[in-house]
């Protein structure tokens, strides 16, 4: 009983997580930007060294807004740039945010003290450790963001269909922003309490899985919930009973599952894991 | 003076890997998967740690070939899903093993203690203390490579322009895309040992990424790849011998900035060439229905 007390926080976490993350899913692997993730907390994790060297405290307030800021500059630059090129994709510009952001993490990392520690951090993630106050947090700025998506859900979905043409120049650009900016707030707090790689993972994961069984979105929304949440409670179990790491025993689990659904599917167009990319 | 013979392994091992990576880069811009040399390290690297949990000597002969059999489960897999569906986004299935591969060595380390240490090592690298042995192994084992595919550029330059035409063409797409990954995937095995995986990321995508803005053609752009990539490597090892910063990083920053000038370059219009018009989509895996 103490177990499961132990671990209300935790579930509660990965069920927020989850749900928002799989949200996001659908349209990142509909766009075919895959790694944006990845990219946008290794800009914030260079946003927190930066703001550590002009003087912050890790770990405090003006540090996390700091960071914030910095990583909401550089993925609205992202968002609003129309640069358009047929091998030059949007996944190109990411990977060289990303390596830019680690070579700048890099040279700094010796002029920060703990530098390396900070980094080891952002990897591996704490999701056991989460508090009931970080959970209120998330919970909260995940509403507002979900709030959002609500309002632009339709035409969100048309722009990760590719669709793009069908908006005025300024409106796509606006649209761009809210999606983008939103996603990287969501990604910033999510990596705090679940490290890289299981967001990652609660991302891609999950949205791929529902490709093999449906494409109508509203289906590949509620799915991906699900399959996510059911592969986090699984993943924590088998943490707990043969003393895993968590956060690597979530995301090797979504990994198994993704390899255990296709053979159940009975999808006629099955597999349609395509990208619309942009046009 | 001294400093810069100091240099001079270094220097060499960035010739080396932008011989081979400068050509490869092309590829994965045309194919779209701009991860793999990521997740190909991370799979070599949990190849590693699996031989550590089995008690073998990191440092033993039988950690390779370990390793290598890691990395031709990864390529069958990919080559595979791709045959099975023409259209399928690699990447994302890229981007699935580069996160079971990394989390699924954590697991592995947490059971042999005292690995860790050793991978970090290997993850990062450092071009400075590299030894003339690891850059002529490396040497050997990329010249054996190019040669293969010199030899049958007619197979795998249309497979990765694109993947229906190749199969219409009546290329053995699964076989031939199977032997790209594969030795894509110990390209980076080498590459990684003596560079870091830093420094194989932007080598691969960044001189390919500023010529595929002026160009479509193969050869003038593994051409101007090598030399984008020799004078940023000479500019950045000197001043990062210079200002003594991390000699990597400072390569790499160095070629974000080439390429800032080189789209600068583009949108004012300063190259007029045969640039490549906007066509309908990017390349083989994106035909979205």
């Amino acid at each position: 009983m103490e177990s499961i007390l132990f671990l209300a926080a935790p579930i509660t976490a990965c069920f927020l997580l989850s749900g928002i993350l799989g949200y996001f899913g659908n349209h990142i692997l509909s766009r075919g930007v895959i790694f944006v993730d990845i990219a946008v907390a290794q800009v914030a994790a260079l946003g927190t060294m930066i703001g550590i060297l002009l003087g912050a405290n890790e770990g405090s307030l003006f540090s996390s807004l700091f960071s914030l800021g910095f990583t909401l500059i550089i993925v609205s630059a992202f968002a609003i740039s129309k640069f358009k090129h047929k091998e030059f994709s949007q996944e190109v510009i990411i990977g060289i945010i990303y390596c830019m952001a680690l070579a700048g993490a890099m040279v700094m990392v010796d002029m920060v003290s703990g530098g390396s520690n900070f980094i080891q951090k952002t990897i591996t993630g704490a999701v056991l450790w989460v508090t009931w106050k970080d959970i209120l947090v998330i919970f909260l700025i995940f509403l507002i963001v979900f709030l959002f998506h609500l309002v632009f859900l339709k035409r969100f979905i048309k722009i990760s269909q590719g669709n793009r043409d069908s908006f005025h120049p300024s409106e796509l650009r606006l649209l761009e922003l809210v999606f983008y900016i939103s996603f990287g707030i969501v990604v910033v707090q999510s990596v705090k309490i679940g490290g890289i790689f299981m967001v990652f993972m609660y991302l891609i994961g999950p949205a791929a899985m529902t490709l093999f069984i449906t494409e109508n979105w509203k289906n590949r929304f509620i799915l991906s919930w699900i399959f996510g949440f059911g592969g986090s409670i699984i993943g924590l179990v088998i943490s707990f009973i043969y003393n895993f790491p968590n956060g690597p025993a979530i995301v090797c689990t979504l990994g198994l599952m993704l390899i255990i659904i296709p053979l159940f599917s009975n999808n006629k167009k099955q597999s349609s894991l395509v990208s619309h990319k942009m046009d | 003076m001294e400093g810069l013979i100091f240099m001079l392994p270094p220097f060499a091992a960035c010739l080396t890997l932008i011989g081979l990576l400068g050509y490869f880069g092309i590829h994965v811009l045309k194919r779209g998967i701009i991860f793999i040399d990521i997740a190909m390290a991370q799979i070599a690297t949990l190849g590693i740690t699996f031989a550590y949990v089995l008690k073998i000597d990191p440092e033993s002969f039988w950690t390779y070939p370990i390793s290598l059999v890691f990395v031709l489960i990864a390529a069958y897999i990919f080559s595979t899903l791709k045959s099975k569906n023409p259209r399928m986004c690699i990447e994302a299935i890229i981007g699935i093993s580069y996160a079971v591969a990394t989390t699924a060595a954590v697991i592995l380390i947490d059971k042999a203690a005292g690995s860790d240490e050793h991978i970090k090592e290997m993850l990062i690298g450092s071009i400075l203390w590299v030894q003339w042995a690891d850059i002529l192994k490396s040497l050997l084992v990329f010249a054996a490579i190019g040669f293969i595919h010199y030899f049958f550029r007619d197979k795998f330059l249309p497979l990765s322009e694109d993947y229906e035409t190749a199969i219409q063409k009546g290329i053995n797409v699964r076989l031939w895309d199977f032997i790209f990954y594969l030795t894509l995937g110990i390209i980076v095995m080498h590459a990684v040992r003596i560079g870091g995986i830093l420094i194989v990321f932007s080598f691969l995508i960044i001189p390919s990424g500023i010529s595929a803005l002026f160009s479509n053609k193969w050869f003038p752009r593994i051409l101007s790849g090598w030399i984008i990539g020799t004078i940023v490597s000479i500019i950045g090892l000197y001043l990062s011998w210079k200002f003594d910063v991390p000699s990597g990083p400072a390569v790499v920053l160095f070629l974000g900035l080439f390429l800032v000038i080189a789209v600068i370059a583009k949108s004012t219009g300063v190259f007029k060439t045969s640039a490549v018009p906007i066509k309908n989509n990017m390349g083989t895996n994106s035909k979205g229905a």
